[in-house]
């Protein structure tokens, strides 16, 4: 049964506040989740309060700001800081984004940062994803195909069948949509998650790819597929704009027709 | 309960379910507002004729049925512990076949 | 250093980094049966190979044009403004067609010509019959393909089951006593413990170091962690003074929109809407190399016809192009330019500067990924048991300036060379010899040292400061008076590293102490940097002197080495270009002036 009473760390409470010195007029408040493994506390928000008029305009802007010039010690991944490597998606302002995408001006009043929901946590804002990513590796993300192509040449696809897999192929792996899926965080270790049966599905789409039958039969699952619920929170969160509800429905479908 | 290989048959069963009962509960409702609401005796007569019987046996078995199988869709979702999901599941089939059986015992109680 | 707790592996190789190079020199050494540890500090799929964009360059001739390797090749040696080794550029653009023929069996979403083939754009600089008009020879997949390339190879990865090491920050390398590199040790940010890597052959693929400077399209991550272990470990890095200046990054923030923009059809115009690179290139136009954009560029500004209310930019053009073309080809970047200047590029120019983004230079190797460093009159020594391969290696096929599309081709074919090098090197299964508790003590204190460091100084005020100086003194365009007041500062502000302080103390996922050895590693090559540049007196490819403004074949047609001793003094030597090429299936390119 669903657990009524509350694990261990589960209750957050308040931090340490950060005001800001100088007399900055355009000035925002940021309160961030703090969770560190190494002393016994329980989570905390901390809150710090920014200059806006020497921030650059993202959210990950404001992160990195605070971490050079406030505190030091606060956690969070961060790499290409456009959108393409998927390292800092958390909860900002009660959305799965990722941080660099996100505009600071978008956010009315105090921005509010989580880690992404439901997942263990490392630190602060880090979220363990190593479940998701074995997840990844369920669905054998490779190209599979009996026939060997004639060697030294690329293999034929017309691009009618290439636009097949648009919108599939172009995910980043940030995770912001299964960890935005009730279904997800309540079955996470055996539904696989809108970001995984995106990637499923990016193959199955394939043209190249002639292993389809097979991936079909592994999904065919009352937990791996079929836990999705068509909540549709995936693709209203997704930073990147596509559609993993719109493939998880393909998936279906085609499960429709083998039956 | 769920074998690995039921999920597309549970759940097309289930949107087959539901989109029978569509035309069944259009059909029922607007009984309920022409017919069954004049009274005890009209509501027997009504019952009494083979259209509406047939028609009540398949909305009560279809209605079940979906009851069923969503139910078992909230429990496999909320419901971790294993002992427990089992239980539940099976309650929910027996409380839906019985439940079911006895319903459409009733109409042809009526109806016969 | 009993407070360290030591985890032991052994392998036949261990790779560190997994971007495109290190995983494409994973596979190939995992499929062929070696035990390969790949060791990074970001999941394989974050890496900055994923930020490519435009293409990858392969003379396919998928567009009916002719094109052959002997074009890419002589593009190539003229890109790298003769300092590119040619036997190894030989190499790169003939390996290039099997290797980029492999990405596409292994499954990389090229986008397709009518006919089903891979299709390919026009790039800066790539030209058909040596110079006469320009080529389509870059490999798309749509303004995505180093995401593509970098996802596929990461599953291919997954497929023959590599074992990966994610979130290890590798500290330094292993040497034993005869300059032999054994592995590598490295700290697990998950849990705080010191993992001791043991390989035949270690393989650096640690990428570049773009993040010297303040405004650069690279990743936060772009520390050059491997050129830094590797001067530490007293071998020399190559041409440090080649930093190329990307001619469209976006005004402000710094991010790449892809020359494949100008491959499409995208032009620049000063404040005037003038096209000027017809003036600088009329050939190739805003198609010419990226040190010829970029300086163009840069002279506009400088003679006040730049855009915007500071006169302090240039304007990119797209809106011409069909908007079903740009969404197809270009949706990248639209976003991109909708994202971070607001800009919807149907309708309105994109506000672009150049900003650094790649480094020529880098560990030197030979042609199979070996490293090698000059002992007295041995230009080629071997380095036993360390590779080098991607962008943090010189082998050098890039010289004084890359071409755009070669990045992924270098990464994808040296990364594919190191596997099959590795595979005839390495006795898969031998044993490893003892090590010398010593060397792995030293490192430790290093770590102890930066772990324990309580000076008043933060991280990131240090590190603002070396970056504005690079900013500042090691530009587009460099001068004597700017060059010699940059080695001060930067040497003045190294200095500051013994008074940093770091807040967190913990062990795990301590970001704070990694951008306190993230830092150390910059420091040691911007002081590289700024050495060489300041040393190379003539101007070529990305170095452009002022006060030498003609290349000097005569005297300077050689690679700079540079070692940094610990107290960060630098001793400086030569090795000779390679003119020669590999086989006799093509002649040597002889110096020419490079006009576009």
């Amino acid at each position: 049964m669903a657990e009524f009473a509350l694990p261990k760390h589960s209750k957050i409470v308040k931090g340490i506040d950060y005001p800001i010195n100088s007399e900055a007029e355009n000035t925002k408040k940021i309160n961030v989740y703090r969770w560190s493994p190494d002393d016994d506390e329980n989570p905390r928000i901390d809150s710090y309060t920014i200059d806006l008029d020497q921030c650059g305009p993202m959210v990950l802007d404001a992160l990195i700001k605070i971490k050079q010039e406030i505190d030091s010690s606060l956690t969070f991944r961060r790499s290409c800081r456009e959108g393409i490597c998927g390292s800092c998606s958390m909860n900002i302002d009660g959305t799965n984004t990722l941080a660099c995408l996100k505009s600071i001006d978008d956010v009315k009043g105090d921005i509010n940062i989580y880690p992404l929901p439901h997942m263990e946590v490392i630190k602060d804002l880090v979220p363990d994803l190593s479940k998701a990513y074995e997840q990844l590796t369920s669905v054998k993300p490779w190209l599979q195909s009996k026939s060997d192509p004639e060697k030294g040449k690329s293999r034929k696809q017309s691009p009618k069948e290439r636009e097949k897999i648009d919108g599939l192929w172009e995910c980043v792996l940030c995770f912001s949509c299964s960890t935005s899926c009730p279904s997800y965080w309540w079955n996470g270790d055996k539904y696989l998650g809108p970001a995984v049966l995106l990637q499923a599905y990016r193959w199955i789409a394939d043209s190249r790819d002639e292993n389809t039958e097979q991936r079909l039969e592994e999904l065919e699952d009352s937990f791996k597929l079929y836990r999705c619920h068509t909540i549709m929170n995936c693709t209203k969160t997704c930073p990147k704009g596509l559609n993993p509800a719109k493939a998880i429905g393909e998936i279906k479908k085609l499960q429709l027709e083998r039956r | 309960m769920q074998s690995k290989s039921h999920g597309v048959v549970h759940w097309k069963l289930q949107r087959i379910s539901a989109i029978a009962m569509i035309p069944l509960i259009i059909w029922f409702v607007s009984s309920l507002v022409f017919s069954l609401i004049n009274g005890y005796d009209q509501s027997i007569n009504w019952l009494q004729s083979p259209l509406n019987a047939t028609g009540m046996i398949l909305l009560f078995g279809t209605l079940y049925f979906h009851a069923a199988s969503g139910l078992q869709v909230v429990v496999e979702d909320y419901v971790h512990n294993e002992g427990l999901k089992i239980m539940s599941l099976i309650l929910i089939k027996l409380l839906s076949v019985l439940l079911g059986v006895l319903s459409i015992l009733c109409v042809l109680k009526i109806y016969v | 250093m009993s407070e360290y707790e030591i985890v032991d592996h052994e392998h036949d190789v261990v790779v560190v980094g997994a971007g495109g190079a290190g995983l494409r020199a994973t596979l190939g050494m995992v499929s062929g049966g070696l035990k390969t540890a790949c060791i990074t500090k970001v999941f394989p799929t974050r890496s900055h190979t994923v930020a490519a964009q435009g293409g990858i360059g392969a003379a396919l001739n998928n567009m009916g044009e002719n094109d052959s390797w002997q074009f890419h090749m002589y593009d190539t040696v003229k890109g790298s403004d003769w300092l590119g080794d040619q036997d190894a550029i030989e190499y790169m653009c003939k390996e290039a067609i099997p290797s980029v023929t492999e990405l596409e069996n292994f499954g990389v979403p090229f986008s397709r010509t009518e006919d089903g083939e891979v299709y390919q754009r026009p790039f800066g600089g790539h030209t058909l019959d040596y110079g006469k008009k320009m080529a389509r020879r870059a490999c798309a997949a749509a303004d995505r393909t180093g995401h593509a390339i970098l996802h596929t190879l990461y599953q291919q990865c997954l497929k023959y089951q590599a074992e990966f090491f994610v979130e290890y920050i590798a500290l330094d390398l292993l040497m034993d006593d005869n300059g032999k590199c054994v592995g590598v040790l490295a700290l697990c940010m998950d849990d705080g413990k010191i993992h001791r890597f043991r390989g035949h052959q270690t393989v650096l693929a640690t990428g570049g170091y773009g993040r010297v400077y303040f405004s650069c399209t690279s990743a936060h991550t772009c520390t050059g962690d491997g050129n830094a272990m590797v001067l530490r470990a007293g071998l020399p890095l190559q041409d440090m003074e080649f930093v190329q200046f990307h001619p469209t990054g976006v005004y402000g923030a710094g991010v790449l929109i892809t020359e494949g923009s100008r491959g499409e059809g995208g032009y620049l115009t000063n404040s005037e809407g003038e096209r000027f690179m017809e003036r600088y290139a009329p050939t190739a136009k805003d198609l010419a190399s990226r040190d010829v954009v970029s300086r163009s560029m840069t002279i506009e500004i400088n003679e006040g016809r730049g855009v915007g209310p500071n006169k302090d930019h240039i304007f990119m053009h797209l809106e011409h192009i069909d908007p079903a073309t740009l969404q197809m080809r270009l949706p990248g970047i639209s976003e991109t330019a909708k994202i971070f200047c607001g800009v919807d590029v149907t309708k309105e120019p994109i506000p672009v500067l150049p900003t650094v983004h790649y480094n020529m230079g880098g560990i030197p190797t030979n042609y199979h990924g070996e490293v090698v460093t000059r002992k007295g009159n041995d230009q080629d020594a071997v380095v036993s048991g360390l590779m080098a391969i991607g962008e943090a290696a010189c082998v050098s096929v890039h010289g004084a300036n890359r071409l755009g599309t070669n990045s992924l081709l270098d990464i994808v074919v040296f990364g594919r060379a190191a596997a099959q090098r590795a595979l005839k090197t390495v006795e898969k299964g031998s044993a490893h010899a003892p090590l010398p508790k010593r060397v792995t003590d030293k490192i430790l204190a290093r770590l102890d040292k930066v772990r324990h460091s309580n000076g008043d100084v933060s991280v990131g005020e240090v590190r603002n400061s070396m970056q504005n100086a690079m900013q500042k003194h090691a530009a587009v365009f460099r001068s004597n008076t700017s060059m010699k007041e940059g080695v001060q500062k930067v040497d003045t502000i190294s200095k500051g590293m013994d008074n940093i302080g770091i807040k967190d103390r913990s062990m795990i996922f301590n970001t704070d102490l990694v951008e306190a050895l993230e830092l150390e590693n910059l420091m040691q090559q911007a002081i590289v940097t700024m050495k060489s540049a300041d040393q190379r007196k003539e101007s070529r490819g990305a170095h452009s002197h002022e006060d030498y403004p003609e290349r000097d074949d005569k005297n300077w047609m050689k690679h700079t080495i540079m070692w940094l001793n610990e107290k960060n003094k630098t001793k400086l030597d030569y090795r000779d270009v390679h003119l020669n090429t590999l086989t006799n299936e093509v002649a040597s390119i002889p110096p020419a002036a490079r006009v576009y």
